[in-house]
């Protein structure tokens, strides 16, 4: 690898601020200095952001008195895995686990497959009322659950699914952005795959699960990723909903946890980071198709 | 139309080859989800708003009360001025720093994985927890923040019980939340710009900032009006996180209106007619909100 001869530094400094790579690992060029002060910043700036965790999910492990330090110590003196053992015993995490991986799994299928139904519908075929159908949907991406809180829960309240895992699931279950993302995608795939296979007498839920659904693989993980991470993290809904400890789901017991003065804070920090591994565990088997998946999701 | 086949086997399929039922049944499942809780309640959310409850089962009509109580209710006010600074402060901060950190992450090529999932991590961990995490760093004489803070000699600040800093203290973790998400959705639009027009650019001798000014920034605005749409609606809603952050203190502080609606309509005293006015009301500004931003944007898009 020999080292080239650098070019003009406006070059390589223009190069850098822009979509070219300005050095990589392979290519023998020295960085430049706006690449220096680049990387620099952008380790500082991931440094700010993880520390808080990384220091919460340290300070886990010491003990009550050591806690409560002043000044406090930045490494636990005796590390300790009793605010686990303890924490874990006032909290039933398997309990809630349960509920919210139920209520995750439960709504983010139910999602999917009433969310491409209508997709389906309103990308593929031509029928009366298709209009006013879609700009309903799209409409209600203007309904936020927040702004809805009471009226829904007197429609659910008086279906009886109060203190239910289906009041938590089936209400926000119809997402407008699903429809509106699902449909954009159909709207791209070939008509003409539909025609041969009714010519081949493929009835229409047959094409539609035979054919389009998987060819649509790809909305459909966007959609499921968006749902589970929302699901999975919601808080507002379930803690009205879910007013009895049998219901709920982690983020609404967590809270209420973490309300009780009997409760010390090393047993809340402890039971918090636990919650927190199962979702960066999945993140980190599924990380590109995550944030590329989030990320083309949003702007369609 | 044909009716359901006995033959249950092959009934749903021969049911649905008429191809002029199809649609209907396969919008049917999302559209009664729609209609039943979403539309319904919206509607009746308005005309909720006309009605009066202590309890939750017995109304009383009455009329434009609701509106008038809230009006003159000076909690009310604080709430709403809580909500504005709060959506104003975080909707520009966590705008200019995603724009700075996805221009920087866009044009790093090394470790750049590592560094997306670092600034991800906070959009993963729930809010709830979120709050409990940095009521701990935060805390005034326990917490790291103020460890750092006094050893270069910057005192201890009472992040969460000075009533000044505690709403600047929710807009920084509000943003620390949603920074890398933000950047995320900017790298996806960065990425689909002509990188001819950069080359182009650096031949008639543009330097770095003058092609970020005059190339990235315009092409990038409709991407720019996602998030700042998506940061106003997320400002508006704000309620987690600073229910185990603050818990809305201190002395309200930082109570914002969904926790005003939320704690009028679900704790004592019950006031169903205060919470489902802020609702209302509540909808009307985010609505008109997102309308002007989308209108602005759709203007500065055609110039």
């Amino acid at each position: 690898m020999s080292t080239q001869a650098p070019a003009p530094a406006a070059r390589r400094s223009a190069s850098a601020g822009l979509q070219q790579p300005a050095w990589t690992s392979t290519g023998g060029r020295a960085p430049s200095t706006g690449a220096v002060v680049r990387a620099t910043l952008l380790i500082a700036g991931a440094l700010l952001v993880v520390t808080p965790v990384v220091w919460a999910a340290v300070s886990s492990f010491k003990t009550q008195e050591e806690l409560a330090q002043t000044p406090p110590t930045l490494w636990p003196n005796h590390p300790t895995a009793d605010n686990y053992t303890s924490g874990l015993q006032a909290f039933d995490f398997v309990h809630f686990l349960t509920n919210s991986v139920i209520v995750t799994v439960f709504a983010t299928v139910l999602t999917l497959a009433v969310n491409s139904m209508a997709a389906y519908a309103l990308s593929k075929y031509n029928f009366r009322g298709r209009t006013v159908l879609f700009l309903i949907t799209l409409s209600t991406i203007m309904i936020p659950l927040q702004v809805i809180l009471l009226p829904v829960y007197q429609v659910i309240s008086s279906f009886g699914m109060v203190n239910s895992l289906w009041g938590l699931i089936i209400p926000p279950a119809a997402t407008p952005t699903g429809v509106f993302l699902l449909r954009q995608y159909m709207l791209t795939l070939p008509d003409e795959m539909i025609e041969a296979a009714r010519i081949d007498g493929a009835g229409e839920f047959k094409i539609f699960l035979r054919i389009i659904l998987p060819l649509s693989r790809p909305a459909l993980a966007v959609v499921a990723i968006f749902s589970v991470i929302w699901r999975w993290n919601d808080f507002l809904w379930p803690l009205i909903v879910a007013q009895d400890e049998s219901v709920q789901t982690l983020p609404v017991a967590i809270a209420r946890f973490a309300s009780q003065q009997a409760i010390p804070f090393n047993q809340i920090l402890a039971v918090s980071v636990v919650t927190i591994i199962p979702i960066i565990v999945i993140f980190l088997f599924l990380q590109r198709h995550i944030i590329a998946g989030l990320a083309q999701g949003s702007i369609k | 139309m044909s009716v359901l086949a006995p033959d249950r086997a092959r009934g749903l399929s021969a049911w649905m080859r008429g191809k002029t039922l199809a649609p209907y049944l396969f919008v049917l499942p999302n559209m009664v989800i729609f209609g039943v809780f979403t539309i319904w309640p919206a509607f009746n959310g308005f005309n909720l708003s006309f009605y009066d409850s202590s309890n939750g089962r017995t109304y009383r009509p009455v009329g434009t009360g609701n509106y008038s109580n809230i009006l003159s209710d000076s909690q009310f006010w604080g709430v709403v001025q809580h909500t504005v600074l709060f959506t104003l402060g975080f909707v520009l901060l966590s705008t200019v720093l995603a724009t700075a950190l996805a221009l920087m992450l866009n044009a790093q090529r090394r470790g750049r994985g590592a560094l997306s999932a670092a600034y991800f991590l906070p959009v993963l961990i729930s809010p709830v927890v979120v709050g409990i995490i940095w009521k701990a760093a935060l805390d005034r004489t326990t917490g790291l923040v103020n460890e750092v803070l006094s050893a270069i000699g910057l005192g201890s600040p009472g992040w969460l019980v000075d009533s000044s800093l505690s709403l600047i203290s929710i807009i920084l973790v509000g943003t620390w939340i949603h920074l890398g998400f933000y950047a995320m959705i900017l790298i996806s639009g960065l990425q689909s710009i002509d990188t001819s027009l950069y080359e182009a650019a650096r031949m008639d001798g543009a330097s770095v900032w003058q092609s970020v000014r005059l190339i990235t920034l315009p092409l990038l605005r409709p991407t720019l009006m996602v998030v700042i749409i998506l940061a106003t609606i997320a400002g508006f809603q704000a309620f987690d996180f600073v229910y185990t952050l603050t818990g809305g203190g201190p002395v309200g502080a930082t109570t914002l209106i969904i926790q005003y609606i939320y704690e009028n309509a679900f704790s004592y005293p019950i006031q169903y007619g205060l919470a489902s006015a802020a609702a209302v009301i509540l909808f009307v500004v985010v609505f008109a909100v997102t309308f002007v931003n989308y209108a602005i944007g759709r203007r500065s898009e055609s110039i």
